[in-house]
């Protein structure tokens, strides 16, 4: 029968020995290690294997860990972001406006200093109620001093004339439309006309002389002879010359300079012959060619 | 009260004709919101106050126009008479009878713009105005109108006893 004095014995006989053999291998000179280290090198071989498992395990947790559960931080940062980044979206928009606004109304500014008439600023703000009819309303009115018949242009060009006029907002009709005639002068050729708007939007300068040497690319401007007008306004370019046989007069096709569908602002010329004088050009004039020497075609 | 709010009516929707309609054109064309309204009116509530909001409205449509006639004026009024009258004899409000009611309405509204338009100004292809605005707006005004209606029926599902041989 073994005792526990016995194994208590046993154990620490065990121990005893464990820690002298321990002690011996340390003093063991290196030379009498290697049968050690070539076992250890086939248990690390063995030990390997479950240390790659329980690495690829470790890798696992910690992708799971940092790609699906510890996303609260990210979803937070990702809502401000995406707040941040909306905010910004909208200050871009607002800013870009701004310029937009700017650089038009400064554009409207330098016509008024250029032009030697009186004019009012207005701004556009609808159109007209039917799709028959191309108008624009504008906010100023009898109280701001319009009149019916004046003429409201653009830094582009003219847009057309006022028809109706009520205390605080009138109507434009604009020069594309078939309703609306204007004095023209084709510049080049110093031909006059009378420019209306055509169903396509565009605008015609009819009862040109039959032999006129009007060609295409030829820019037209207002005459000033009649309407609300001054004298040097640009109309547009001629971009078709329609001669039909039996007829007195040439009529041609123009490309006005304004984009009707974007105008914001205007200038309405309040008083276009308030000078005695020829005011001077205020757009630049056309710079002369061979075909003002004489040349017919 | 009816009243203020018939004028609160035509004083909001020229002002969005003219304003903010712009934004939800179409190759240029826009819904005739005042002829959409004033059919409504007629259908809903009958020929007299469609008249009557068809003048006020037509009048202040003719207003922000760069028309010389009073067209709308004339136009809007006797497109409300007939819209109440339709609805006279009607059980059942449907979808398509107001579709079709709204396009023949349009057509009509836009044909007579032609015609005072050429008599008024320079003459213009019929068959080119017909083509680039009267088709267009027409289909434009019903499909805008259904629309119309079904948010009105979404705000007050039941439409008024009908009026069936009741002709005073």
């Amino acid at each position: 029968m073994i005792s526990l004095q016995t194994i208590a014995g046993g154990k620490r006989a065990v121990i005893l020995f464990l820690a002298l053999l321990i002690a011996a291998l340390l003093l063991l000179p290196e030379s009498r290690q290697e049968p050690l280290l070539a076992l250890g090198r086939h248990m690390a071989v063995v030990a390997a294997v479950p240390l790659r498992a329980v690495e690829w395990v470790n890798h696992g947790l910690d992708t799971v860990w940092s790609r699906y559960l510890a996303l609260q931080h990210v979803r937070e940062e990702n809502f401000t972001l995406r707040q941040d980044l909306a905010r910004l979206q909208q200050e871009n928009a607002r800013l870009r406006e701004t310029a937009v606004a700017s650089t038009r109304l400064r554009d409207l500014l330098e016509l008024k200093e250029r032009l030697p008439y009186a004019t009012i600023a207005a701004h556009v703000v609808g159109r007209d109620p039917s799709n028959w009819y191309r108008s624009v309303v504008i906010n100023k009115g009898t109280k701001d001093g319009l009149a019916v018949d004046m003429g409201a242009v653009t830094p582009s060009g003219i847009i057309g004339r006022l028809v109706k006029v009520y205390d605080r907002f009138a109507i434009v009709l604009l020069l594309i439309d078939p309703n609306n005639a204007v004095a023209g002068l084709v510049q080049r050729t110093r031909d006059e006309g009378i420019v209306e708007g055509t169903e396509k939007g565009l605008a015609r300068i009819k009862y040109l002389p039959l032999l006129s040497t009007v060609t295409v690319g030829d820019r037209v401007i207002t005459s000033g002879l009649a309407g609300g007008f001054p004298r040097g306004l640009p109309i547009g370019t001629i971009t078709k010359i329609e001669r039909h046989e039996a007829e007195l007069f040439l009529s041609a096709e123009i490309v006005p300079d304004s984009d009707f569908a974007k105008i914001e602002d205007v200038l309405v010329v309040t008083s276009p012959r308030e000078s005695a004088q020829l005011p001077p050009m205020p757009f630049p004039m056309q710079p002369p060619t061979k075909r003002d020497a004489g040349e017919t075609r | 009260m009816k009243l203020a709010a018939y004028a609160a009516l035509v004083l909001l929707v020229i002002p969005i004709q003219i304003a903010l309609l712009d934004r939800i054109s179409v190759a240029g064309i826009r819904p005739d919101l005042a002829l959409v309204v004033v059919c409504l009116i007629g259908l809903y509530r009958g020929e007299v106050e469609a008249v009557l909001v068809g003048l006020a409205m037509g009048f202040t449509q003719d207003l922000f126009s760069g028309a010389e006639h009073w067209g709308n004026l004339c136009l809007k009024p006797i497109l409300g008479l007939i819209a109440g009258l339709a609805s006279r004899n009607l059980v059942n409000l449907t979808w398509a009878f107001v579709l079709v009611l709204l396009l023949g309405l349009s057509l009509l509204s836009g044909s007579v713009m032609y015609l005072l338009k050429s008599l008024t100004g320079p003459g213009a292809n019929f068959f080119l105005a017909a083509r680039e605005v009267v088709l267009p707006q027409a289909c434009y005004d019903a499909v805008f109108g259904l629309v119309a209606l079904k948010l009105m029926r979404l705000w007050k599902p039941h439409r008024p006893p009908p009026t069936a041989f009741t002709y005073d």
